[in-house]
């Protein structure tokens, strides 16, 4: 079990009130997202899922302090995300591994921890790393460089990389989405194990219902540009989930009520979406 | 499936059939560069003993070489005097470019300003300017080592400005997602990812600012350097001293060119131009 040693908060929830986001591109003003409303309570497994292109991944950013709101307010925890980001509170997971080539894995995962000095940062002591590796299956692999891993190992030591600092706030942007499908399975199970032993409250966007119904406690839906909350859909479904269980009814039954908010939003929008 | 598809898919015959690959690395790392070399000089020996050409045309490889063997000091002191202000101009071009291109990276501005000046360098003949920097340096190394530099500050800084852009974005957001500040994205990412534009950047400079250093010479100012005794050689017809002024020079840049890539092989063992498949 990971063990949490922090001198950030364990925990924190996230907080969304009519946000808005536009970007301006080419003279030309496109509204990504518009009164974007919801809250995450401490500790859940939220994914977002909604057509391309309709401000997932902006959103992301907007909760990371990654962009600025253009309207309405977003609170990580009770600080603003900029606050957020300076005390270390988010651990991001991109699609692509972003792992630094010339670093072996050791060395990537110490990495993070020691940026952004005088605010949040603390340094790893080797048997944390020791254990992230180990939890990540890549215990003989902390010398290797990236190049040296298969794609599905390399998002394994992204993951391990989020982790190493213990952050409240896990933000995952379909982080397996360019993986094989025998892997990104395996990835989501692995997933499950580590978030289960740590308070990390996870915002995971994914184009996958089948994977956000295996992750999440909740699925928030959003509909096409500008990108709008469409449906919020609850998912009960006993943890741990195990292998197998998208076999069973509830997780079918969960899958197509997600589809169908999906075909909603999908249907129901402006698909210019431009003002 | 074939037995030659089955071991092509598990790796162990490269996709060109065999020519040059794993099996025999020796051979492209050690054997092929002295080939293409054996053949030109083989080939520049036979035509000058077969067709009887003049030495004061063309003397054969062997009389030059036979003539470096006999005057190792002269050749080795002038060299010693070129290759310094080569190298001198080399780190100048490359302090300079990394300075500007760090500014222009950061900054369109920056950019927007300075890049009409490096256009500028680009288009105007270098080899112009070396009277120019003669009549403000007079006899010095400075004039050489400034030429030099000239040569080669272009493909530096054009090299170095693409490398500390254009870095991953997706790893730039993992470091900014935890506040790093501008520095630390600077050491930790920006230069490490320019490092091989930097180098293929280097590759061609150092020979670069060695042609440099020796149109220096060549413009005067100078009592030493094998531009100088190539300029001297050419007015007087000493031949041999002249060929052995272009050999050595050839010499140069090829040892200075294999140090870069010696370096280049030791410091970018990770990056995907140093796979050896």
């Amino acid at each position: 079990m990971l063990e949490p040693m922090r001198t950030t908060p364990d925990r924190a929830d996230v907080l969304a009130e009519r946000v808005s986001k536009a970007f301006i591109v080419d003279d030309r003003r496109t509204q990504a997202l518009i009164g974007l409303d919801f809250q995450i309570q401490a500790g859940q497994f939220v994914s977002i899922i909604g057509p391309s292109g309709c401000g997932k991944s902006t959103l992301l950013r907007l909760v990371g302090g990654l962009l600025a709101v253009d309207g309405g307010r977003i609170t990580v925890g009770g600080r603003s995300p900029q606050e957020g980001r300076r005390a270390k509170h988010f651990g991001l997971v991109p699609q692509t591994p972003a792992l630094l080539p010339w670093r072996t894995v050791k060395e990537n995962l110490t990495l993070l921890p020691r940026l952004n000095h005088g605010q949040g940062s603390r340094v790893m002591d080797d048997e944390r790393i020791d254990e992230l590796l180990v939890a990540v299956g890549l215990a003989r692999f902390a010398d290797s460089l990236p190049a040296e891993l298969s794609g599905g190992m390399q998002q394994r030591v992204s993951l391990a990389r989020a982790l190493a600092l213990r952050p409240p706030i896990l933000l995952m942007d379909e982080p397996f989405a360019a993986l094989d499908e025998i892997t990104r399975a395996s990835m989501r199970f692995l997933l499950l194990e580590l978030w289960r032993d740590t308070p990390a409250t996870v915002m995971f966007v994914t184009h996958s219902i089948e994977e956000a119904v295996l992750l999440s406690d909740r699925v928030l839906v959003l509909s096409s540009r500008p990108g709008r909350l469409a449906a919020e859909i609850v998912i009960e479904i006993d943890r741990p989930r195990r292998h197998g269980i998208e076999d069973a009814d509830s997780f079918h039954h969960h899958a197509a009520l997600v589809r169908a908010s999906l075909d909603r939003a999908t249907i129901g929008a402006d698909p210019a979406g431009a003002s | 499936m074939s037995n030659v598809l089955r071991a092509r898919r598990s790796g162990s015959v490269p996709a060109d059939g065999g020519a040059v690959g794993p099996g025999r690395p020796w051979f492209g790392a050690y054997v092929a560069p002295f080939v293409g070399l054996a053949v030109l000089f083989g080939g520049w020996e036979l035509y000058v003993r077969l067709a009887g050409v003049s030495p004061l045309t063309l003397p054969a490889p062997s009389r030059v070489i036979r003539h470096l063997a006999a005057e190792p000091t002269f050749y080795l002191r002038n060299g010693w005097v070129t290759l310094a202000e080569a190298l001198l101009g080399f780190a100048l071009a490359l302090t300079v470019a990394l300075l500007v291109a760090t500014a222009m990276a950061h900054s369109r501005s920056v950019e927007r300003a300075t890049m009409p000046v490096i256009v500028l360098v680009q288009s105007t003949p270098v080899a112009v300017l070396a009277p120019i920097f003669l009549l403000w340096f007079g006899f010095s190394p400075t004039p050489k080592v400034l030429v030099a530099a000239l040569f080669a500050f272009v493909p530096f800084v054009s090299n170095a400005l693409t490398g500390l852009r254009s870095v991953d974005q997706d790893t730039l957001e993992v470091m900014r997602s935890v506040d790093a500040g501008t520095w630390e994205v600077f050491w930790h990412l920006r230069v490490p990812h320019a490092l091989p534009a930097l180098f293929a950047a280097g590759r061609i400079c150092v020979s670069l600012a060695l042609v440099g250093a020796v149109i220096g010479e060549l413009y005067g100012g100078s009592t030493e350097g094998l531009g100088y005794q190539a300029r001297i050689a050419q007015s007087r017809s000493l031949v041999d001293q002249l060929w052995g002024s272009v050999l050595s020079l050839a010499v140069m840049g090829i040892l200075l060119t294999l140090l870069v890539m010696a370096l280049e092989r030791r410091l970018l063992k990770w990056h995907t131009s140093q796979s050896t498949v």
